[in-house]
């Protein structure tokens, strides 16, 4: 059922780092600990999911030195808003194709099943 | 914080599209609500600060005949504490909206604030030399009612739309349309017309901000 889903997305706390940063304008970045603080994850946990999807190419990451203090900043690459959009696509069309309680619709019975007619008739 | 679904799934095999769909969408609406400068609860406050000093500048004036443009005392003081209140909070969520955000859209929207802030000095500053001149009355009345609010909303739709923020451009457009309108209304007729475009040009803004933010990706 997932196969079409992008499997380096479709896992939840890398779900909500893509979504996260989709949020901000195209080119615009993250720090580190903002994005850490709006996630509610450990720096650990975030590190490796970032990790992740930085060597797919997703995102990029920045370090800069103030002083003594280093920043991180996280973006969202091009790639990687492609890559959400595909993934996005893919939930809706999996989404169209299932019922209330998440089964799969059989294609032949919607095919076969006439429309009803307006008004109920 | 909201219960997000999915986040406690496990990692890759069990995590369901219905789920990922319900995490992609509540995600983005609260990401979108955090990233948003002017929140739909700051334009409504707008909305009602344009009420509440144009409408009292309108009671203010109505009843004056001939016309001076004399504005009772408490309207100008509602005016100022409702306004350090307004720049205050603009200021707070701004700040808040914008921490940790770095990029090209950011030094842009830092750019739109610095004009926007030199428009409102220049366009309202220009009174008080105005007063100083001894303008003719007729002129006092109109030109703070609706000169001001026209200048600020050509230059910032100007640049707005420059910047390709389209619906800044929407709202500062209106401000403009209604300033422009006003100027038809007659020295008192111009305070209400401006108290009542501008609160629905705010509670418009507030409506589409609102919606925007809400909307979701995988079900809009």
């Amino acid at each position: 059922m997932t196969a079409e889903l992008d499997p380096l997305i479709h896992v939840p706390t890398r779900l909500r780092i893509v979504a996260t940063l989709a949020a901000l304008p195209d080119g615009d970045a993250l720090s580190f600990t903002r994005l850490q603080d709006m996630l509610g994850l450990t720096p650990g946990n975030l590190i490796i999911q970032l990790r992740k999807l930085e060597e797919a190419g997703y995102l990029s990451s920045e370090k800069t030195r103030t002083g003594s203090a280093q920043k991180t900043t996280v973006a969202l690459t091009a790639r990687g808003r492609t890559a959400l959009a595909a993934y996005t696509r893919a939930l809706r069309d999996l989404l169209g194709g299932l019922d209330e309680d998440g089964r799969a619709v059989p294609a032949a019975r919607t095919a076969v099943t006439p429309p009803a007619a307006p008004g109920g008739c | 914080m909201d219960h997000i679904p999915g986040a406690a799934a496990g990692q890759d095999g069990d995590f369901d599209p219905r789920q990922a769909a319900a995490l992609l969408d509540q995600v983005t609406v609260q990401a979108r609500r955090t990233f948003t400068p002017l929140t739909p609860l700051l334009w409504i406050f707008r909305a009602f600060i344009a009420l509440a000093v144009f409408g009292g500048c309108w009671l203010s004036v109505r009843g004056e005949h001939p016309y001076t443009g004399h504005i009772g005392g408490w309207v100008p003081a509602l005016a100022v504490v409702l306004v350090i209140v307004n720049i205050g909070w603009t200021a707070v969520v701004i700040a808040h909206a914008g921490d940790g955000v770095s990029g090209p859209a950011q030094r842009k929207w830092h750019a739109w604030l610095g004009v926007m802030a030199v428009a409102w000095i220049i366009a309202y500053g220009v009174t008080a030399p105005l007063y100083h001149a001894a303008a003719a009355h007729p002129v006092w009345g109109l030109y703070p009612a609706s000169a001001p609010l026209l200048i600020i909303g050509v230059a910032g739709a100007a640049i707005a739309a420059a910047f390709r923020y389209w619906p800044l451009t929407g709202t500062t457009l209106a401000f403009a349309v209604v300033a422009a309108a006003a100027g038809f209304g007659g020295p008192a007729g111009s305070w209400l017309i401006m108290g009542i475009g501008l609160c629905a040009a705010c509670l418009g803004t507030a409506a589409f901000t609102a919606w925007r933010q809400n909307r979701g990706v995988v079900r809009p």
